[in-house]
């Protein structure tokens, strides 16, 4: 399950280019963190990346099975979040719409993995059709435990 | 529309009843510079964007933002869950406890409510991106502000994501007010 093949080289990018004036250039694909990495830092994107007052990122400790699937997705949602952001103002971009498209895709089946092993993250979820109404299920987001 | 998601952006699990650290976040809930009102302000501003871009970046921005109302609001709940009154005033919370009990409520860590009147919004495109990127740029310095009062590690986690969160819309934000001048749109 764990495909994420972290490369353990991230952990050293420093910088503190924050304030880069302008960033026009299409992303290239080998420079850009894979899902996990991206999620950790909150940032996809090595050259806009920079750390304040810890060195390194802090890696996710999921405490059980469940939590653990929950992290991929939590990932691949992440590195769809900040991909859009960029496409939205580089619409042209086609490697980066392949990407997108790749994260989408595997989001996907990770999202009906979990929702019928574990149950509802959205209100189109297959899981629903059960009795009784499954969305009450605990625990929610702001809850301990996942 | 909108539909709600039963997860995190990125996930919280704090240990540690820290009420001081409760009452410094609110900044982030409620305070001029936080997620809220960011939230608020790109809603607002994005039915006069221009172009396409301009109307795509703020619904994601706008939408993301709240997704970290949620986690501040997580990370709040967490922190005061198990606390006394007595705890709760020995941490500056007595006069949010007479009103609130355990209530998470929009004002900043003075406990001032929150109010719209801290949108900055004009509907030119331009002053309005400017002001984004200014948003961006003071919630990331509050950010660190809150990573220099804690040493908890199941705080500084989602705190750093946030801030690096900051850095990216800030970025957005910028090479879109760039493209508009550069392209005299």
């Amino acid at each position: 399950m764990n495909n994420y093949n972290i490369d353990r080289g991230y952990y050293n990018y420093i910088n503190n280019n924050y304030n880069i004036p302008t960033y026009e250039q299409d992303i290239n694909k080998n420079n850009i963190f894979d899902p996990y990495n991206g999620l950790i830092r909150g940032n996809m994107f090595p050259d806009l990346y920079n750390t304040y007052k810890i060195d390194n990122p802090i890696d996710i400790k999921p405490m059980n099975e469940q939590a653990e699937m929950l992290t991929y997705i939590d990932a691949l949602c992440f590195a769809c979040i900040d991909l859009s952001l960029y496409l939205d103002i580089n619409p042209n971009d086609k490697d980066a719409i392949e990407l997108y498209n790749v994260y989408r895709t595997n989001l996907g089946e990770y999202m009906l993995m979990y929702q019928n092993k574990y149950g509802p993250i959205t209100k189109t979820s297959d899981s629903l059709n059960a009795y009784p109404w499954k969305w009450n299920d605990s625990p929610w987001p702001w809850e301990k435990g996942v | 529309m909108w539909a709600y998601q039963k997860k995190l952006e990125y996930p919280i699990n704090i240990k540690r009843k820290d009420l001081k650290m409760a009452k410094y976040l609110m900044d982030q809930y409620g305070g001029p510079y936080g997620e809220l009102n960011a939230a608020l302000q790109y809603l607002n501003q994005r039915y006069t964007m221009p172009d396409e871009r301009g109307k795509s970046l703020l619904t994601d921005i706008g939408t993301e933002e709240f997704a970290h109302l949620e986690m501040i609001a997580t990370m709040i709940y967490q922190l005061t869950k198990d606390a006394t009154t007595d705890e709760l005033e020995k941490a500056g919370l007595g006069c949010h406890y007479v009103s609130f009990d355990h209530a998470t409520f929009p004002a900043n860590s003075n406990g001032v409510p929150y109010t719209a009147a801290y949108l900055q919004t004009t509907g030119d495109y331009i002053a309005d991106l400017e002001s984004d990127m200014a948003a961006e740029q003071r919630a990331r310095s509050t950010y660190e502000h809150l990573m220099d009062l804690t040493d908890d590690p199941d705080l500084i986690a989602p705190l750093a994501f946030l801030r690096q969160r900051e850095i990216i819309h800030y970025q957005r934000f910028k090479e879109l007010r760039n493209y508009y001048l550069k392209n005299k749109i």
